[in-house]
C-alpha cells in the first residue's frame, strides 16, 4: 500500500519537476530533491540560486502539495518533504524514522470579493466560523455590520469557497475556526480536509482565489503571499485581544512569540494566541521540512538545513515570510543535528 | 487451406516441414508477451485496489457502498453520495448527448452538403482531443459564470416546480457544469462512432427505401435506425464510461460536497473527483484505504460497462455481419 503510494507520489513529483523544470542542467554539484508544500514554494525557489551559489547545490522542488511531499519522503523518493500542517501520528509511523523541522513562518490570509467595499473588513473568528458553517448567509448580516460600524454593506449572498484538495493551509484555518468557535470545532474540527457544512470546493489557491475572484459576495482563504501578489482583498481579523490585525509580517511575528517551544514532534501552534499578544495575527502558521534522519545525502542535507533555518530566513520577509525566531532555530539546529548517513 | 494461407498458421506449426523462421518466431514471441502483460496488468491493478481497500472494506463492509458520508476528520466515510453523483452526473450528461451525438451524425452522413461534411467532422473530432483538463478551465473560467448567470436562473424560473431545477449556484460550479462539461465530452465520442455506423447502411438499402417513395425521415428511422441500433447502443455505453471515469475536468466544476440532493444546481462529487481530490496528502491510512475503496467501486462499475458493451457489440456483429461498431 505504502510502496504504491510512493510510487504514485513520485510519479507526480516527476511529472512536475519535469513540467517545471527551470533549473539549469549540467551542474557538477549535489542536487538536493525536495517536494511539497506550495505554501513555501516561493520562498523556496528565492534559495535556488543562493544555495547553489554558495555550495554548488542543485535544489529541485516540486510544489505538489504538502500530501504529496509527505508521501514522496514517506516513500524517499525525494531527500525533503515539505508540509504546512504537522505530520499526523498514522503518518510519522509510515514515515519510518523522519523528523519535522519548522522552517518557516507565515499566516493564512481570508479574501472576499465584495464590489465597492473597502479593503481590511473587520471580522471576528466565531462569525467567521458561523459563515463558513452557512449559518450567516447575507453580508449585510447583523454581526458583521456590528464589527463594521460605518461601513456600508451591501444585501449580497455570502459564496463561501473553500479547497477541495488537501491542504495545510485548510489545516491552518480549521485550525483557527476549531479554535475561535467551540461549535465549528465539535461539528466540523480540524483538518488538512473536512467535511465542509457549506460552500463550494476548489483546487489549489489559484482555484479558491479564481472562484472567490469571479463570485460576487465570494470569500475564501489562501496564503498570504498568493493574496498580496495578487492584490486581492483580505479581512482584518479580530485576535483575543480584540485588536483587528492583519497578516503582515508584524502580526505573524507576534502570533509566533506566543509559542517558542516546539512539542515532542518539533510541532508548534501559533493560532489565535492569546490576548497578552495584542498584535497577534490569529491564522498565522509554522510550516515544516520533513526529513528521513538517516539519508545518504546526510552531511549535504544538513549543510543546506542549516543555510535555510539561518540565512535563508533573511530571503523571507520580502514574500511575507517572517523569519523563524531564534528558541525555534535552536530546536531546529538540534534535529538537523540528529540527521545521519 | 496450407499453401495460400497467409493467417500465420504456420508459424503456430513451425515444424511441419517448413523451415522456422525467426521472424515469425519472434513476432509471436513480442506479441504474446505483449498480449500476456496487459493482460497481467489488469489482474495486477484489480489485486493491489482490491488489497489497498481492505481495510476499508474490513472496517465498513459492504455498508459502505451506500452511506452518505466523509469525514476525514472523525474518521466516518461512505460511497454513497459520490456514487449518486456519479450516476446523476453521467446518466443526464449522456441524456443530452445522445439525441445530440446522433443528430449530428445524421447530419454528416445523410443532410449535409457534401463540400461541408469532412470539415464538419474533422471539427467534431477536434472536440474529442482537447484535454480533459483545458475543458475544465474553461467551465471554471467561462462555462460556470454563464451558467450560473444566465442559464440556471432561467431554468429555475421557467421550471423551478421541479426539484432538478432549484436555486442557482452562487460560484458557478455545481453538478449542472460537470454535467455540461461531460456533454461536451462525450459528445465527439457517440457522435463519431454514430456516423461511422450510418456510413456502413448498404446504399441499396436505403435507395430502395427512398424509391418505395419514403421521406428522408422514414428511411432514416426505418432502415438507417435499425440497421445501427446495436452499435449506437455500444457507443453509448462507451460515452457513459468516459463520463463516469472522468476525473480532472469534474473535479474543477463540481465544487465538491458530500449529501444526496436533487437540484442539479448544488455542489456535489463523483467518484472520480473525490479520488482525484482526496489522494494526495489523505492524513490517516483508513482515508486512503476508503479512497482505494472508491477506487474498486468505480473499476467494477467500468468493467460491468466494458462488458456490457462488448455483448451488445457481439450480438448486433451476429446480426448484421462485419462490426462496425465500438472500434470506431
Amino acid at each position: 500500500m505504502k510502496r504504491t503510494l510512493a510510487l504514485a507520489a513520485a510519479v507526480f513529483a516527476t511529472a512536475a519537476a519535469a513540467g517545471t523544470a527551470t533549473a539549469p542542467a549540467a551542474h557538477t554539484g549535489t542536487s538536493l530533491v525536495g517536494a511539497g508544500s506550495t505554501f513555501v514554494a516561493p520562498l523556496v525557489a528565492q534559495w535556488t540560486p543562493a544555495v547553489a551559489s554558495a555550495y554548488g547545490y542543485e535544489l529541485q522542488y516540486s510544489p505538489i502539495g504538502s500530501g504529496g511531499g509527505i508521501n514522496a519522503v514517506t516513500g524517499r523518493t525525494v531527500d525533503f518533504g515539505a508540509s504546512d500542517a504537522p505530520l499526523s501520528p498514522d503518518q510519522f509511523t509510515a514515515c519510518k524514522g523522519c523528523a519535522q523541522i519548522p522552517w518557516a513562518l507565515s499566516a493564512t490570509s481570508v479574501i472576499y470579493n465584495l464590489n465597492g467595499v473597502k479593503n481590511l473588513l473587520h471580522m471576528d473568528g466565531p462569525t467567521l466560523a458561523k459563515i463558513f458553517a452557512g449559518q450567516i448567509s447575507s453580508w449585510d448580516d447583523a454581526a458583521i455590520k456590528k464589527l463594521n460600524p460605518g461601513v456600508s454593506l451591501p444585501s449580497q449572498k455570502i459564496a463561501v469557497v473553500h479547497r477541495s484538495d488537501n491542504s495545510g493551509t485548510t489545516f491552518n484555518f480549521t485550525d483557527y475556526l476549531s479554535s475561535a468557535s467551540p461549535a465549528w470545532k465539535s461539528a466540523t474540527g480540524t483538518g488538512v480536509a473536512v467535511n465542509w457544512p457549506a460552500g463550494t470546493g476548489a483546487k489549489g489557491s489559484s482555484g479558491v482565489a479564481a472562484a472567490v475572484g469571479q463570485t460576487p459576495g465570494g470569500i475564501g482563504y489562501v496564503d498570504v503571499a498568493y493574496a498580496k501578489a495578487n492584490h486581492l482583498k483580505f479581512l482584518a481579523m479580530k485576535n483575543r485581544s480584540g485588536k483587528f490585525t492583519t497578516p503582515g509580517l508584524r502580526g505573524i511575528l507576534a502570533a509566533a512569540t506566543s509559542d517558542q517551544k516546539p512539542d515532542g514532534t518539533n510541532a508548534l501552534s501559533i493560532v489565535n494566541p492569546p490576548k497578552k499578544y495584542p498584535l497577534a495575527y490569529p491564522i498565522s502558521t509554522y510550516t515544516y521540512v520533513i526529513v528521513p534522519l538517516q539519508s545518504s545525502k546526510a552531511a549535504d542535507l544538513k549543510k543546506f538545513l542549516f543555510w535555510a533555518v539561518t540565512k535563508g530566513q533573511a530571503f523571507g520577509p520580502r514574500l511575507l515570510f517572517q523569519p523563524i525566531p531564534k528558541s525555534v532555530l535552536v530546536v531546529a539546529e538540534k534535529t538537523i543535528k540528529q540527521i545521519h548517513s | 487451406m496450407s499453401s495460400t494461407d497467409l493467417t500465420g498458421d504456420a508459424t503456430r506449426r513451425p515444424f511441419t516441414g517448413r523451415r522456422v523462421r525467426f521472424g515469425d518466431v519472434s513476432l509471436q514471441a513480442v506479441a504474446g508477451a505483449a498480449a500476456a502483460a496487459a493482460t497481467l496488468l489488469v489482474f495486477l491493478i484489480a489485486y493491489k485496489v482490491v488489497r489497498g481497500a481492505q481495510p476499508a472494506i474490513v472496517r465498513y463492509g459492504i455498508h459502505f457502498v451506500t452511506r452518505v458520508a466523509w469525514d476525514p476528520v472523525k474518521n466516518v466515510y461512505g460511497a454513497g453520495s459520490f456514487l449518486f453523483g456519479t450516476a446523476v452526473t453521467s446518466l443526464v450528461a449522456l441524456a443530452i448527448a445522445a439525441p445530440l451525438a446522433i443528430g449530428i451524425a445524421l447530419f454528416l452522413t445523410e443532410l449535409a452538403p457534401r463540400r461541408l461534411r469532412a470539415p464538419v467532422t474533422a471539427l467534431v473530432e477536434t472536440l474529442a482531443a482537447i484535454p480533459s483538463v483545458v475543458i475544465g478551465l474553461w467551465g471554471i473560467l467561462v462555462l460556470g459564470p454563464i451558467l450560473r448567470d444566465h442559464v440556471e436562473p432561467a431554468l429555475h424560473g421557467a421550471l423551478g416546480f421541479i426539484p432538478l431545477f432549484g436555486a442557482p449556484s452562487t460560484t458557478g460550479s455545481s453538478i449542472f457544469t460537470a454535467v455540461v462539461v461531460l456533454t461536451i465530452m462525450i459528445l465527439p465520442i457517440v457522435a463519431s462512432i454514430s456516423r461511422e455506423l450510418f456510413l456502413g447502411v448498404p446504399r441499396d438499402l436505403k435507395e430502395g427505401a427512398l424509391a418505395l417513395g419514403t421521406t428522408r425521415w422514414e428511411m432514416v428511422r426505418g432502415v438507417v435506425f435499425p440497421y445501427a441500433r446495436g452499435g449506437i447502443a455500444a457507443a453509448l455505453i462507451l460515452g457513459l464510461g468516459r463520463a463516469v471515469g472522468e476525473a480532472i475536468a469534474v473535479t474543477q466544476v463540481i465544487g465538491g460536497g458530500v449529501g444526496i440532493h436533487w437540484n442539479l444546481f448544488a455542489t456535489g462529487d463523483t467518484l472520480a473527483s473525490k479520488i482525484a481530490a482526496s489522494y494526495q496528502g489523505a492524513q490517516s491510512n483508513i482515508q486512503l484505504s476508503s479512497l482505494v475503496y472508491l477506487g474498486l467501486i468505480l473499476l467494477v462499475f467500468s468493467l460491468v460497462m466494458n462488458a456490457s458493451a462488448q455483448v451488445i457489440v457481439r450480438r448486433t456483429a451476429r446480426r448484421h455481419g462485419a462490426p462496425r461498431g465500438a472500434a470506431g
